[in-house]
């Protein structure tokens, strides 16, 4: 009786969490991929077994590679731009100085703003009629007429992507600075006898030591990057015509205006295939490390 | 960045102070810009719409009209707002403790079948954002009946909160020495007793800067709110406020004066917490 208890324990200490993430989040996974083969009516209901029917379409549609390809880009320039700037910010506040403690505080900023409100902000200065962008360079004199700063969407583009590597940033930095602080002084002493210089002790000491914390960023940013919907949604909502759609936008619209919800859970599946690869790797390096 | 102990030691020589000098230059400019934004919202949230919409416009209120942070109470039912933030917030963040912690125990202390298999999925299900399963939690909720329910919204973001907390709390547990529990558990206390008692008083640093996380990410959740929940007096303030963003007129002085209230409490409690979140991060990090 003792014995069974033992082992019964530990999955009755497990079971509240496990039943939270099945009934929130694996029901819906198993929805998503039912409804990717089925055939769904305008409200929901699934009418029957349709195969790739909606993948299909979906694959069809003329939009689809526009968004497939804004998908990539944003998710690599957000990515690698917030990476190496991120990157590059640890490195200034691993130093010293007075005020560190303050610029630390200030740098954590946008990671703790919505993301919602902060596109809206950034929306509001980049306006061509009021906002403050022309209104500070107007003031400063370094131009002397109001920019369009949105001709093109591919321009609207590039300001949410702005936007999204302004504030995935911070996490990078924080990630980085926490490997950054587990290095040992030492090596970067015995370094200095040996004559080696910044750039050497950068290339050979820091970044070999902090590359497990730039992985976790890396692959755990791929994967909030390639979901993140408030800010695109906010300045654009993908529009015009999709060209500033991302893949969950997209899929965003598909389910709730167009009430096209099969075609909208194929597109999940897409997505989920490209973002499985991810996490598996991500999972994999994990729990090697674990191991250890 | 490596030796600043040794510069005390050497005479300073112009090349240290030149780095000094830059160093402090993109500091500067660094908080400068991330504080633009912010310094932006609140310009903005003192001006009348006139003056926001004048041709010949400044970055600073001309004249500041405080008075719209009284309007928006009667523009908008911000209070509903703010307190169903608070509602939403708080209980999923209850929730997610409540599941939570007892997972992240048995993780830590005591050894499974499917152990491995438990962590590797609480890992890869941070991939799954709730955005790509909107579809499938609308048709959970529909059939919970909890579409435009407070209670929904905090179970879902509980549920999406579960691999940070866990991971974090496990974390934090591991790096107690299980030492003091079997001593209280030779002493008569049971396993519950001791967690109570012993392990999660020590843990309390790692616990409140869990909790203060998830708080803050339930606070800042929009994309499941704007979906689920379409009656006004329901919504959280996330999207509350774009009741100011109007598709003919955006009323930027009240969008901004509202989001203030959104945008203050969570940046002051992430300043709390950012020094153990760098800590928890360390330990191989979850996203939340």
């Amino acid at each position: 009786m003792k014995k069974k208890w033992r082992t019964a324990e530990p999955y009755l200490w497990i079971l509240p969490s496990v039943i939270l993430m099945a009934i929130f989040i694996i029901v819906p996974i198993f929805y998503v991929f039912k409804m990717a083969v089925s055939d769904v009516s305008k409200t929901g209901k699934i009418r029957g077994f349709a195969g790739f029917e909606n993948f299909s379409s979906v694959l069809s549609d003329a939009s689809f590679g526009m968004v497939m390809k804004n998908t990539l880009i944003w998710t690599v320039a957000v990515v690698g731009l917030s990476t190496i700037l991120g990157f590059m910010l640890a490195l200034i506040l691993n130093n010293k100085f007075r005020g560190r403690k303050i610029a630390r505080a200030i740098v954590v900023f946008p990671w703790a703003t919505t993301l919602v409100i902060q596109a809206s902000v950034w929306n509001f200065i980049i306006n061509t009629d009021y906002g403050t962008l022309n209104t500070l360079l107007l003031r400063l004199g370094i131009i002397h007429q109001a920019i369009n700063w949105t001709p093109t969407p591919a321009a609207y583009f590039a300001w949410e992507i702005a936007c999204g590597i302004f504030v995935t940033i911070p996490f990078v930095t924080f990630t980085v600075l926490s490997g950054l602080q587990s290095i040992d002084n030492s090596f970067y002493e015995a370094a200095t006898v040996d004559g080696a210089n910044y750039w050497q002790k950068l290339f050979k000491i820091t970044i070999p030591l902090v590359r497990p914390s730039l992985t976790v960023s890396t692959v755990l940013n791929i994967i909030y990057v390639f979901n993140s919907f408030p800010i695109i949604w906010t300045m654009t909502k993908g529009d015009p015509a999709n060209h500033t759609d991302t893949l969950v936008t997209y899929l965003y619209k598909l389910a709730f205006y167009n009430g096209r919800q099969g075609e909208a859970a194929a597109v999940s599946v897409i997505g989920f295939l490209f973002l499985l690869i991810c996490a598996s790797a991500y999972m994999i390096s994990t729990l090697k490390k674990e191991g250890k | 960045m490596s030796e600043p102990k040794n510069s005390l030691k050497k005479p300073v020589s112009a090349k240290k102070v030149i780095l000094r000098v830059l160093l402090y230059f993109v500091v500067l400019d660094v908080c400068v810009i991330t504080l633009y934004p912010y310094f932006v919202m609140f310009c903005t949230a003192l001006k009348s719409r006139a003056e926001i919409f004048s041709m010949n416009g400044t970055v600073l209120p001309i004249t500041a009209v405080w008075s719209n942070f009284i309007d928006i109470w009667k523009r908008a039912p911000m209070a509903k707002y703010l307190l169903n933030s608070v509602l939403i917030a708080g209980g999923s963040t209850l929730i997610a403790m409540i599941c939570g912690i007892p997972a992240a125990y048995a993780l830590a202390r005591m050894k499974f079948k499917g152990q491995t298999a438990f962590l590797g999925f609480i890992i890869v299900s941070q991939m799954f954002a709730p955005v790509v399963l909107l579809i499938g939690i609308y048709k959970v909720m529909m059939s919970l009946h909890m579409t435009n329910s407070i209670i929904g919204l905090i179970f879902i973001n509980a549920a999406f909160n579960q691999a940070f907390t866990v991971w974090l709390l496990r974390g934090t547990f591991l790096g107690i020495s299980p030492e003091m529990e079997q001593a209280a558990k030779i002493d008569g206390c049971n396993k519950m007793q001791a967690m109570f008692r012993v392990l999660l008083p020590v843990a309390a640093p790692g616990i409140v800067t869990t909790l203060i996380f998830i708080f803050i990410n339930a606070w800042n959740e929009y994309t499941v709110a704007l979906t689920l929940i379409s009656a006004d007096t329901l919504k959280p303030l996330t999207v509350g406020i774009n009741i100011f963003n109007g598709y003919n007129m955006i009323e930027w002085q009240y969008l901004f004066a509202a989001s203030l209230f959104a945008v203050i409490p969570v940046v002051i409690l992430f300043m709390c917490i950012e020094k153990n979140l760098v800590s928890g991060l360390a330990s191989g990090g979850v996203k939340g």
